[in-house]
């Protein structure tokens, strides 16, 4: 146990010196939701349904931070650790695969949750967030996606041959998902076509679900899109595991 | 024994990269593997690590099976070759985390001012030097307080004073009663580090033995240099003579025999042959490889 909270400590410093890793995580979501929060006001609008714009806008953004973590932090970690050896330099000592590989993960979920509370502390401070839906099941809907996104992550790790075909890979899922998915753009300005593609990506479903129990949906009115999420952790955890190398 | 390897054969899809080996290592000895790039220096001392499977044959590392990892690296510290450490970690963190993976570490401080690193514990591990870094890599190899130490080409891409230095920490190491286990591409290292001498072409041992008993199976092998303008093209015929070789003006003759020296210069003074330049040494572990294996070791790099 000593071990791992040895690498736990470790990997959270090491994080903590990676810039560009903070600033996606903590600084651009509440950047978007302030420009565009500062643009559409939280009064309530037809085209957003009924509801105020930040109201929809901050439950999108929470899919986005997931991916950030998710889809470029932890594959390209595991990736890069794997490329230059890192990870066989720790299989080289008598620590097990678990204190190796548990810290990233908990590490990117860590720093989405902290990018998640930021983004609602700033919209309840600047725009008056409202929360219409029950917390346990947001909670529920949270963690579904972020095992669906971070098992992607994972098995892109454990698929791609080299570090290179990882990240290329990584953003071509990532840059694709983040402007379908509805995550940043509302998919009602989509062509019909290009919606019918985002239903390929986990991301689509989570924030359907997120912005749905926001806004006061329940997981029952859910069930398609939870379905597609834990399909996607169960069969994308599968692959990794069994395709994972150490170097 | 430290180490017994019976038949170790480890093989790629087509490559056969060792090809059933065996041998064994004595306690508080520095066994060093030899070859060119490709010879299966690394594929065999993974296997004895534990970090590859071996297609087929019998490994014990001080009785244990090096499949059984964990229990291993209670007992053995490795530097692996090209291995790096995260970026931008400190050479602190780096002990301190890889102090928590043993049940009684050694004092880390010690061991970094023991390698004169003591004064670097702030420093970030992509700062140091590639000698430093390789002290390192030592240092995280010691901290377990292993009874073998494995490296594998340590000294690779270092400066001269660095693997001077380098060197001298070995011999330390192992009158501390560490056994070593080493790979290297160096001639001279394993010369003067080793114990006993492995030398591995093409997945297979060429040699096996302490330096001396391998140069003395030369015979009083010698290696005449010397420089001229002149045809020799039959210095063959001298009694003795097993290799020629001429570089522009510059002859290097391989020979052994008593009077091999006395044999060439007559034949040279008999046949008018202007030379220069001349010099006369006694085989070393270059020539017993070059005999072994009938190639020098840059040619086969």
């Amino acid at each position: 146990m000593r071990a791992f909270y040895a690498m736990l400590n470790t990997e959270l410093k090491l994080t903590s010196r990676n810039f560009i890793y903070m600033f996606f995580n903590f600084v651009f979501p509440p950047m978007l939701l302030l420009l565009f929060g500062s643009m559409y006001g939280n009064q309530p609008d037809e085209f957003y349904g009924g509801f105020g714009a930040v109201d929809v806008l901050t439950p999108s953004y929470m899919p986005m931070i997931i991916a950030v973590a998710g889809l470029m932090g932890l594959p390209l970690q595991l990736a890069m650790y794997r490329h230059y050896k890192i990870l066989k330099r720790y299989r080289a000592s008598p620590i097990g695969a678990g204190t190796i590989m548990w810290p990233h993960f908990i590490i990117n979920c860590l720093l989405c949750i902290v990018g998640i509370v930021l983004l609602i502390t700033i919209g309840i401070l600047v725009f008056d967030l409202r929360f219409m839906g029950d917390a346990f099941q947001f909670c529920v809907a949270l963690l579904l996606s972020i095992l669906a996104i971070f098992s992607l992550g994972f098995m892109i790790a454990a698929v791609a041959p080299n570090n290179r075909t990882a990240t290329l890979v990584a953003n071509l899922l990532y840059f694709p998902m983040l402007f379908l998915s509805g995550s940043t753009l509302p998919r009602e300005l989509l062509p019909e076509a290009l919606v019918t593609v985002s239903q390929v990506f986990p991301l689509t479903h989570s924030v359907t679900v997120l912005q749905g129990i926001w806004l006061g949906g329940s997981l029952g009115d859910y069930t398609l899109e939870l379905a597609v999420l834990a399909g996607f952790t169960i069969i994308c955890s599968a692959i990794s595991v069994k395709m994972f190398r150490w170097e | 024994m430290a180490i017994t390897v019976m038949d170790l054969t480890v093989r790629y899809k087509e490559l056969l990269a060792v090809d059933s080996i065996s041998f064994s290592v004595a306690q508080g000895e520095i066994f060093g593997i030899i070859g060119p790039n490709g010879a299966g220096k690394t594929s065999t001392i993974e296997c004895l690590e534990g970090l590859r499977k071996a297609t087929s044959g019998e490994i014990r590392v001080l009785g244990i099976d090096p499949t059984q990892r964990r229990e291993l690296y209670q007992h053995i510290g490795v530097q692996l070759q090209e291995a790096s450490y995260p970026p931008s970690i400190k050479v602190e963190e780096l002990c301190q985390l890889f102090s928590s993976f043993y049940s009684k570490p050694l004092a880390y401080q010690g061991l970094l001012d023991r390698f004169e690193l003591g004064d670097k514990k702030r420093a970030r591990i992509e700062d140091l030097s590639g000698g430093q870094r390789q002290k390192v890599s030592i240092i995280l190899a010691l901290l377990g307080d292993p009874q073998i130490l494995f490296l594998d080409e340590l000294t690779t891409g270092l400066d001269p004073q660095s693997r001077k230095d380098m060197w001298q920490m070995i011999k330390s190491l192992r009158q501390e009663g560490k056994t070593i286990f080493m790979t290297t591409h160096y001639m001279e290292e394993a010369e003067y580090l080793c114990d006993r001498v492995c030398m591995m072409v093409e997945g297979k041992i060429a040699a096996l033995g302490s330096v001396e008993d391998l140069v003395a199976q030369m015979g009083t092998g010698q290696t005449i240099t010397f420089t001229t303008l002149d045809d020799v093209n039959e210095l063959e015929q001298v009694p003795g003579v097993s290799r020629v070789e001429v570089n522009e003006n510059s002859v290097q003759v391989i020979g052994h025999g008593q009077n091999f020296l006395k044999d060439l210069v007559v034949w040279l003074t008999n046949n008018q042959v202007n030379f220069d330049n001349l010099t006369s040494k006694k085989s070393n572990l270059e020539d017993v490889f070059l005999k072994f294996t009938g190639a020098r070791m840059e040619e086969l790099q």
